[in-house]
């Protein structure tokens, strides 16, 4: 078998030392490229995809469809899922080479792998992105990456001490606030000084469902994996994209109800849009006024951003120039623009961050992987945008405003709220 | 309102209505800074630990003991930890108590209980970035079960002390432990630079390529060693 070395690094950036010497895709032998696009073998990125239902199933043809890549593994705890989607990549390759897993760790150890799409229910994020990252494979994880703020840093922690490419997942932060970002970031509005985000519900009341027999079909134990043991019901484990409590998705030992499931589009999509990503929130002063119960969050820079707040609009933005409420995608010709000029009040637009590749966040996770530059959602920048959410579900329990420490990553002497920072994990589940 | 609620939790299981036992939440919120309030809540709850009320039952006191446990709750949890079924919602409430009695707690069970549970503790330990669990820790990290030993390893790479470097470093890794001690010593490595010591940093990062690590590993010790001589 040949090894092209130059091919290979022409196409990668070699940062520092070491990227390029030990990160480049693993060769695809040409038996194996079957029907494929022929591109290169020593070009391409082998993939494997955990987690592969309704939302993993799209993400599986986003990736299949790229001629940068390669997929040669599924992994699902439910085996009609697993074949379901192995029998999709064998279709498009006209192969049976695809190998379905069961246990996640046995996709993870494969050397020839590069990378894994992960789009699991939210409780096993953390677990799943730490340990592809250990194995040494670039990540793509759904939103909300984090079900709590202990998390965050271990993912990033992770892909920084192991040189990995972890991209959250929503494709909305770039693709839904278009209107609400130009504005923003062309100086029109001025110095921003706030914006508003209205997400929600928090999650149901805790998941008290029935047992029903277990389906031969599922795993349910590795369902589970490290939230805590509750009986097998079928609307505990369903995907569907509902928080009205007959899906994961509704309960806290899975995901966060809206308050994640949407606030990690929404308030991704607002702190792009303000620019301050890069940023968590000092203070989170929690509201109740006449029952309504609204949320203001404090930044270092001095914007505010608020959470529900009566009155606001979603992505209402509040400049010194001016104000903009984004257009709804349903709503499109009903601009709400409130632009009031205050003279000399505009201020130098600055170039808009964006995907680094032609094709949505997949191009742009894959080419990343390729360069080794970090993704336009990196794992950093989502977990700054899902720490939104988990404070503000926080806020919401005790009642009363809280103070944020970004760099030790608590509650200053706060006890009661330090906590919640994390949830004992189910043996023998670890970070 | 409150005995209403505790006496549903006696026949409370898995399928009946979460909205019984909500004013258990309603309470937290409402003790807050009453010490006098929080330890009648607490008491009672576990009071109800000691009973033969259900799993989903002693499943939900946990939850709430989560969040107002305190040193007084230590001993009853403690007992439910070498149960199977139990063990890891004590654990859910004992992991968030600060001080060191739980702690021990923690520690006091690990010889008593089953491998995997033993992992549940040992996890709890690590979230807890127990330094006082790293003579243990060194210990387990030759256990014969490969699970607990690489478990032990991961913990000690959390808490990221010195002395847990250490442990790591005199630790004969096995073909089921090379890759969770390195990810460890990884861990500890940025725990010394963060600290300025450089030198003992970069010992560790050239431990970790003299010893055939592989190509992930190979790559962090190289970035590694990079950042020690930066700056």
């Amino acid at each position: 078998m040949n090894h092209p070395k130059a091919t290979r690094r022409d196409f990668l950036k070699t940062t520092g030392l070491t990227a390029a010497a030990f990160g480049f895709p693993t060769i695809i032998p040409s038996s194996a490229l079957g029907n494929a696009e022929t591109l290169p073998p020593s070009e391409r990125i082998v993939m494997g995809g955990i987690g592969l239902g309704n939302q993993g199933g799209n993400d599986l043809g986003g990736f299949l469809g790229n001629k940068n890549v390669q997929y040669v593994a599924v992994c699902d705890v439910r085996k009609s899922v697993r074949d379901q989607r192995k029998g999709k990549v064998d279709d498009q390759y006209k192969t049976k080479d695809c190998v379905a897993y069961n246990d996640f760790r046995e996709l993870l150890a494969r050397e020839d792998i590069d990378a894994v799409h992960i789009a699991t229910p939210d409780h096993w994020h953390a677990q799943m992105v730490i340990a592809a990252c250990r194995a040494g494979k670039d990540v793509y994880c759904q939103k909300p990456e984090t079900r709590n703020l202990a998390e965050g840093p271990r993912m990033i922690e992770a892909a920084r001490r192991y040189g990995r490419v972890v991209s959250g997942g929503s494709q909305r932060v770039f693709q839904d606030y278009r209107d609400t970002v130009q504005k923003c970031w062309s100086g029109e509005l001025g110095q921003i000084k706030s914006i508003n985000v209205n997400v929600g519900p928090l999650p149901q009341a805790a998941c008290n469902l029935p047992a029903e027999t277990v389906p031969e079909d599922i795993d349910w134990d590795m369902w589970l994996g490290p939230a805590p043991w509750a009986p097998y019901n079928s609307k505990r484990c369903s995907g569907s994209f509902s928080t009205a409590g007959n899906s994961w998705r509704s309960y806290s030992d899975y995901s966060s109800g809206g308050l994640t499931d949407w606030g990690a589009h929404h308030f991704g999509g607002a702190t792009y849009a303000v620019d301050v990503r890069e940023l968590q929130p000092t203070d989170i002063t929690y509201h109740d006024e006449g029952g309504k119960k609204f949320l203001t969050f404090t930044y270092p820079n001095g914007l505010l951003l608020t959470h529900n707040m009566p009155g606001k609009g979603n992505l209402e933005v509040v400049g010194t120039a001016g104000s903009y409420l984004h257009v709804a995608d349903a709503k499109a010709g009903e601009i709400k623009p409130a632009v009031v000029a205050t003279p000399g009040a505009n201020r130098p637009a600055k170039p808009i961050p964006g995907y680094s590749a032609k094709g949505g966040i997949y191009a742009d996770f894959l080419n990343c992987v390729k360069t080794r530059e970090k993704p336009f959602r990196d794992i950093e920048l989502a977990v700054n945008s899902s720490l939104l959410s988990h404070l503000a579900m926080l806020a919401y329990t005790v009642r009363r405003s809280l103070k944020w420490d970004a760099a030790q990553q608590l509650f200053p002497g706060d006890e009661e709220a330090n906590r919640f920072l994390d949830k004992a994990r189910r043996e023998p589940w670890q970070l | 309102m409150l005995d209403e609620t505790f006496d549903a939790l006696k026949s409370y299981d898995w399928g009946m209505d979460p909205k019984a036992i909500l004013p258990l939440d309603e309470a937290v919120v409402s003790t807050h800074g009453d010490a006098a309030a929080r330890k009648a809540l607490e008491d009672r709850l576990l009071a109800v630990l000691r009973t033969d009320a259900s799993r989903d039952a002693k499943d939900a006191v946990c939850r709430v003991l989560r969040t107002i446990g305190t040193v007084a709750s230590i001993p009853t949890l403690a007992a439910l930890l070498p149960d199977e079924k139990l063990s890891h919602m004590a654990r859910y409430a004992l992991e968030r108590i600060p001080g060191p009695e739980a702690a021990q707690a923690l520690l006091s069970a690990i010889p008593k209980v089953a491998p995997k549970i033993k992992i549940g503790l040992i996890s709890s330990l690590e979230a807890r970035r127990e330094a006082s669990a790293i003579p243990a820790l060194q210990i387990l990290l030759a256990s014969t079960d490969p699970s607990v030993a690489q478990s032990a390893a991961y913990a000690l790479g959390a808490i990221g002390h010195p002395e847990a470097n250490q442990a790591l470093a005199e630790a004969k890794p096995t073909l089921a432990t090379k890759a969770a001690i390195a990810d460890a010593s990884l861990a500890c490595a940025e725990s010394l630079l963060a600290h300025g010591r450089k030198t003992d940093a970069k010992a560790t990062y050239q431990r970790l390529l003299a010893g055939n690590p592989t190509k992930p590993v190979k790559l962090a010790a190289t970035r590694g060693l990079q950042a020690c001589s930066a700056g």
